[in-house]
């Protein structure tokens, strides 16, 4: 137990510091129970100051958790759909090969005998092919293996529901360190469910032979075959092919390069023994439309992010990371925030009930505080909307409700053309989160309708005016899915609108626009026809590919109208801030840290951090009240890469004695003071200490290496430039 | 040695391109020695480190404060399943304790000081394991629902079932214990396996981590599955400015380098940290360098026959990786007597000699 005078903050030799672990506290419902876990755990005392939280603050907690949870759960089970689906074509592929591979298996191995089970050999009849090990490889097309993790345990799991004996290994299991026994054991410990010290392939065998298993083979999943160890993997495969014969066993492996991977990676007699065949997956890319879709496309929990957010998180996607699984995490972490953020965003659990949720939605809004209603009201989004109308609504749960219900009206349009645009990009292959992205833009579609009261006056023509302004506007690819539209034969435009139709219902005004469209188009169509019909000449079918022509060029102008008329994006309506997450700064910092930049910032600009008075005003110089550490790396930065100390030192203690002694003051009494060379000799020795004590944070930090037996007079600096 | 000075060459080369690209900075070159400095006595320079006057103590406490109002912040992203780390300058081990005691309050919280040269992860997760069996016990009693009733002690289990219990699906998902690492990039986790195995502990569904980092390339140690699937970090940028003062406990002065005189403090935390018969091994020749203390030392034969009667050593290679912690940790060294043989001797002063020896026993 702590002496009850040392702080074990201050004092760096207090017990608690020096123990490589210890028990802080227990959880609060179970401190009755003092009891001391067994080892070197120990109880520290607790702060007696009050706790932060406050009943009210409680409340307001659980209704965020509630709501996350809510929120989080149905995002996640849609994304998991969207992989599945998306999967589920290869999936069965797969399948239908396992089966046909145990079946020629089975067919060349006979009658098996439990007696020898446990024993590889002998062959029975038809050696040849015996040995074979019928190998699947999956083409994952992505390096990164973390997205494929999850898919190569979906896929285990598939198989696992039709009967088969899986085992997922990982390259982790093929390290060097713990050899063949390594991913041996992993393999029993998954299909035995037992953990043994000595792994053997007759303990599989007998396994398999126990308990009738001869109806299904036995699936090995490799996730990353190229990072495996070649040796181990081709000892494995060997092995395996050896007991090839009791055991059905079938390997999938996932392959990130190319066909050349197994050559490179195995042994010739491995490469012998394998029996391949090809499969591929869906890119990341493609995944990542499917959950673009799935998630914020597609109404799923009513959440959904600003222009500048879906920048960064495409940006990140296409730039910096290219996982799936990163971009999940970052939409995670802005549901976090925007809850964290914003307190009303807590209503965003309504939306993902089913059911009644109108009922529960308004009677929970009547709930509400009087504060909390007021701050809808003073949401930014909201002001501007009353500035620009010059009405004034009286603000109450009514106003808000109605607000919300128009935002829920105005976002299912968006989504709904969003979504025909898709479809119409479809043909040429356009991403629908590059779509996504512009039709986020609050800024596009400010400059469009304007553009539009622009046009108007002036009677110009809509389509090639528009052309040229999504040029200028950068909105490359609405604009070119809808040039493209002009390509479309007729009979791909009809299926188009058809889709459109399709997509569009519910939504009243642009439904009605499409069908109109379409019902000119077959009123046309029908007048080609009977024309065809009676004159089968030249001039006809030219006529009619002019008549094509002329109704793409139609859907065109409807789907720029449409975009520009009913297109609103979410930043443009009242109260999105509610439910449409836009600090885009906060995700990015909680993100993505940046040590090696931010830690160099906060020793140059630390005034800026700290907001003293004393430092801030001399910005430029050193002067001797700055952080010793701060002063120790600003004069680092006129060094090369080699630091001399004594220079360096120099520096400092010139600096930091530029102004009194202030430092001394506390060490040197009255007395001493008197004694000019005792006094010389503290300040020497505190600034020296001071020297030591800045040099060894920044070895911390890692930002200097220390000497070397070679160079015992200098340190190297290691970050270049902020 | 060699390999490292090949490896600075190689830097060198990199080095000078960012160097090239740095503009506007006037490049001073040097060859001045560090002893032509007035170096004082590393005994004085600790002393006196201990008690330098901290700069803006005022602006690093509201500094602290004020991150306080994140509190509730932190405690939400960690509900919702994330793990903490934080960065930037200065020590950030009592923000963090301090945040584990007012807002963890509901979970139990185990610390691992990562500062620290030597962690045994296993104990701590068998710890983790205990209070999470503790935490559901009490629940049980409150819910009255039945957990399997026989529970085994936790110390013969591997580290595989020890996670599985910490992973466990078919629980409560509000239900985890907190595990803060000071320091997860230190010298003692900085390793491949102590990083893996922090990872899996982190992707434990009931266990969430509030890390720090005070190196500037510890992202280097993870790759994207851990960062992405088991870590999940959210990444918090808190420069505190506050001396790091325990994390520094182990670093050399820089001007003391070379010097022979080890602090007794040092020393006496290192020894502490090693097994009670590598303790009686230095005793040994900690008496023997008092009794004797003209000689050069004592021959490492000498030593071996002692151990060996004591009972200390059963062979020459469990007393010769003893010495061998000793060497590297500078505690002993050695130097050739008379007739040519190599000498043990302990670089302290008879009288830090016998304040050590107290303090050890």
């Amino acid at each position: 137990m702590d002496s009850p005078n040392t702080d074990p903050l201050t004092d760096p030799f207090a017990e608690n510091n020096l123990q490589p672990y210890f028990v802080l506290h227990k959880s609060s419902k179970s401190s009755e129970s003092t009891a001391k876990s067994p080892g070197k755990s120990r109880k520290r005392r607790l702060d007696s100051s009050p706790k932060v939280s406050s009943t009210n603050e409680n409340t307001s907690d659980d209704l965020k958790m509630e709501a996350f949870h809510c929120v989080w759960s149905k995002i996640e089970s849609k994304i998991k759909d969207a992989l599945t689906s998306i999967n589920a074509d290869v999936f069965d592929e797969i399948g239908q090969w396992v089966s046909e591979s145990f079946d020629e298996i089975c067919s060349c191995r006979g009658p098996v005998d439990p007696s020898t089970s446990s024993l590889p050999y002998p062959f029975v009849n038809n050696g040849g092919i015996v040995k074979k090990l019928f190998t699947g490889l999956v083409f994952t097309k992505n390096i990164e293996t973390v997205d494929d993790i999850l898919t190569f345990a979906d896929l285990g799991l598939n198989l696992k529901s039709s009967g088969y004996h899986v085992a997922n290994i990982s390259s982790l299991d093929f390290s060097t360190k713990n050899g063949i026994g390594g991913c041996l054991r992993g393999l029993l410990r998954q299909l035995l469910m037992v953990d043994v010290e000595a792994a053997e392939m007759s303990l599989l065998a007998s396994w398999y032979n126990d308990r009738g298993k001869y109806d299904n083979p036995v699936i090995v999943i490799i996730e990353d075959l190229e990072r495996c160890s070649g040796t181990l993997l081709s000892d494995f495969i060997n092995m395996l092919s050896e007991w090839a014969v009791k055991i059905p066993i079938i390997l999938i492996a996932g392959v990130a390069t190319s066909v050349d991977a197994p050559r490179n990676l195995l042994s010739s007699r491995a490469l012998q023994h394998l029996s391949t065949s090809i499969f591929t997956l869906k890119s990341p890319a493609e995944r990542m439309d499917a959950i673009i879709e799935a998630v914020l496309v597609k109404d799923c929990a009513g959440f959904s992010v600003g222009h500048k957010v879906a920048t960064l998180l495409r940006n990140y996607f296409l730039k910096q990371e290219g996982t799936v699984t990163s971009f999940v995490r970052a939409l995670k972490m802005a549901i976090v925030q925007q809850l964290s953020i914003e307190p009303l965003s807590f209503m965003l659990k309504f939306s993902v009930d089913d059911g009644d949720n109108k009922r529960s939605c308004s009677e929970e809004l009547a709930k509400l505080p009087e504060a909390l209603v007021k701050h809808a009201f003073d949401l930014p989004s909201y002001r501007t909307f009353s500035v620009q109308r010059n009405k004034y609504v009286e603000p109450n749960v009514m106003t808000l409700a109605h607000g919300l219900s128009e935002l829920q009206r105005v976002q299912k349009v968006w989504r709904s053309l969003l979504m025909c645009l898709h479809e119409a990009g479809r043909y040429h292959r356009v991403a629908l989160m590059d779509l996504y992205w512009e039709a986020l833009d609050p800024g596009l579609y400010n400059s469009r309708s304007s553009d539009n009261n622009l046009e108007s006056a002036k009677g110009m023509s809509l389509l090639s005016n528009n052309h040229h302004h999504f040029r200028q506007q950068k909105a490359d690819f609405t604009n070119q899915v809808i040039r493209k539209m002009r390509d479309l034969p007729a009979a791909k435009l009809s299926q188009l609108l058809k889709s459109w139709e399709r997509l569009t219902d519910g939504t009243t005004e642009v439904h009605e626009k499409i069908n109109e469209l379409q019902f000119q188009m077959v009123s046309e169509d029908g007048k080609s026809r009977r024309a065809e019909l009676t004159d089968i000449s030249k001039r006809h079918i030219n006529r009619r590919s002019l008549n094509a022509c002329t109704s793409s060029e139609k859907a065109m102008t409807l789907a720029t109208n449409l975009i520009r008329e009913n297109m609103q994006p979410i930043e443009c309506v009242p109260f999105h801030e509610l439910v449409c997450f836009r600090d885009v700064d906060k995700l990015q910092s909680a993100l993505v840290g940046d040590p090696r930049r931010r830690v160099q910032i906060d020793l140059l600009d630390f005034h800026k951090i700290l907001k003293c008075g004393c430092c801030s005003k001399s910005v430029g110089t050193l002067v001797p009240s700055m952080h010793d550490t701060s002063i120790m790396y600003t004069l680092a930065q006129e060094h090369g890469d080699l630091i001399n100390l004594h220079d360096w030192f120099q520096s400092f203690k010139a600096i930091i004695s530029r102004s009194g002694k202030k430092g001394l003051k506390q060490l040197a009494s009255p007395k001493k003071r008197k004694d000019s060379s005792s006094s010389q000799n503290n300040s020497d020795a505190l600034s020296q200490a001071r020297f030591c004590r800045a040099v060894m944070e920044l070895q911390i930090t890692g930002l200097l290496r220390m000497p070397s037996k070679r160079r015992p007079d200098y340190v190297q600096r290691v970050a270049f430039g902020v | 040695m060699d390999a490292n000075e090949i490896e600075e060459e190689e830097f060198g080369f990199s080095r000078n391109y960012f160097l090239a690209k740095e503009v506007g900075s006037s490049r001073k070159k040097s060859a001045r020695k560090l002893s032509e400095i007035d170096l004082v006595d590393e005994e004085e320079l600790r002393e006196v480190a201990t008690n330098i006057e901290p700069k803006h103590e005022k602006e690093v406490n509201d500094l602290i404060n004020r991150y306080k109002s994140l509190y509730s912040e932190w405690l939400f992203v960690l509900r919702c399943g994330f793990a903490l780390l934080m960065y930037g300058f200065g020590s950030k081990k009592a923000l963090i304790e301090d945040f584990a005691t007012r807002s963890l309050t509901e979970y139990s919280v185990v610390v691992v000081n990562g500062y620290l040269q030597s962690i045994n992860l296993k104990q701590v997760v068998i710890t983790l394991a205990e209070l999470l069996w503790d935490q559901l016990k009490l629940r049980q009693k409150t819910t009255s629902r039945n957990l399997s009733k026989s529970q085994q002690p936790f110390n013969p289990r591997s580290m595989d079932e020890l996670l599985a219990f910490l992973d466990k699906p078919d629980l409560e998902d509000e239900c985890f214990v907190c595990i803060v690492v000071h320091n997860i990039d230190g010298p003692g986790l900085r390793d491949s396996d102590s990083q893996h195995c922090l990872a899996s502990i982190a992707a434990c569904s009931h266990v969430r981590m509030v890390a720090s980092i005070d190196h500037v390339n510890a992202p280097l140690l993870w790759d994207k599955k851990m960062v992405h699937t088991q870590f999940n970090w959210y990444w918090s940028h808190v420069p505190t400015f506050a001396p790091y003062k325990v994390e520094a406990m182990f670093f050399p002065f820089i001007l003391a380098h070379g010097g022979t005189a080890q602090s007794v403090k040092t020393a006496s935390i290192v020894l502490q940290s090693l097994t009670p018969n590598a303790q009686n091994v230095f005793k040994v020749l900690a008496e023997h360098q008092l009794a004797h203390s003209d000689e050069e030392g004592m021959p490492i034969n000498n030593l071996y026959t002692t151990c060996r009667e004591r009972f200390l050593v059963s062979s020459q290679v469990t007393l010769n990786s003893h010495l061998t912690e000793f060497k590297d940790h500078e505690l002993i060294k050695t130097k050739r007597n008379s007739d040519g043989q190599d000498c043990l001797y302990i670089p302290l002063t008879n009288e830090a000699l016998q304040k050590l020896i107290a303090e050890i026993i």
